[in-house]
């Protein structure tokens, strides 16, 4: 109210409008520790999440992999050898390329 | 300026501001038990939005714009429950009803409040009890100052006609 002069009815409503402080009786100490509480659920909810993750994708990734291993043995022996003189470790490659993109997929999951 | 993470610093910011905000909830409610429980709620989403204060106006002028905003959502809420109840055959038992003060423990003040719009309320609270300016009510309801004052004006006004203001001996 600093933009304005007071008259006597300004006056008379803020001395209406006052109350009395009132005391703290615990409430900041309530008020910190459910801050606390939110903090630490933040600081372990993305951790378990990823150990909860990581043990349900454990199972279907493993299969993948297993899926894939088997694959490449269908490929030409031929072929392999062609590929591995052009390409060092071709199926490593590979493998490690679709493995980075579960990661990166899976971490995006997470995150959302 | 108190980092997110700095809980022990934010506790002491509690503990200075708490009694303004505690006192501008229960005016603009009317409910102690509920004015303390918005307080709570109000001062956890300070602390996860302190970051957004730029400094520009006082912290008390923003905590009691983050204090209205929870209230004015706990109201939203407490109203779409209610609607849903009836929606469902029960005869709900409206909002605060319960919570409001019985006949002979009602202060002049709350009087003086109940003649007002909710709006009319927290703006006339925030001038006359918190000693906020009229830009920094502006600021805390997302109103400009011209409506601040105009609100402020009207409000004056009803109280003036609901009771005789002039010859009111409080206290």
């Amino acid at each position: 109210m600093a933009e304005r002069i007071k008259d006597a009815e300004d006056r008379l409503l803020e001395s209406m409008f006052a109350s009395p402080p009132l005391a703290d009786d615990g409430f900041s100490v309530r008020v910190v520790r459910k801050v606390n509480r939110r903090l630490w659920l933040r600081r372990l909810t993305l951790p378990i999440a990823t150990i909860i993750g990581g043990f349900i994708a454990f199972k279907p990734l493993s299969g993948l992999v297993a899926v894939l291993s088997s694959l490449s043995s269908l490929i030409p022996t031929d072929t392999i050898n062609m590929a591995t003189s052009s390409i060092p470790q071709f199926q490593t490659v590979v493998l490690g390329a679709i493995l980075l993109a579960v990661c990166l997929l899976s971490t995006r999951l997470l995150d959302n | 300026m108190v980092s997110s993470q700095d809980t022990a610093a934010f506790g002491e910011l509690v503990r200075r501001h708490q009694s303004h905000v505690r006192n501008f909830l229960r005016k603009l409610s009317g409910d102690h038990t509920l004015a303390d429980d918005l307080a709570q709620d109000s001062f956890i989403h300070a602390w996860e939005k302190l970051q957004t204060y730029s400094g520009r106006g006082s912290f008390i002028g923003w905590l009691l714009k983050v204090a209205y905003t929870t209230f004015l959502q706990s109201k939203r809420k407490t109203k779409r429950y209610a609607e849903i109840i009836n929606s469902a055959g029960h005869v709900a038992d409206q909002e605060s009803r319960s919570q409001v003060l019985p006949d002979d423990e009602i202060t002049d003040l709350e009087k003086f409040l109940a003649v007002l719009t909710e709006e009319e309320r927290a703006i006339m609270v925030m001038s006359y009890a918190c000693g906020l300016s009229h830009r920094e009510i502006g600021d805390a309801t997302d109103l400009p100052v011209g409506t601040v004052k105009s609100v402020i004006f009207r409000g004056k006004e009803k109280i003036r006609n609901s009771f005789d203001i002039k010859d009111h001996n409080h206290g």
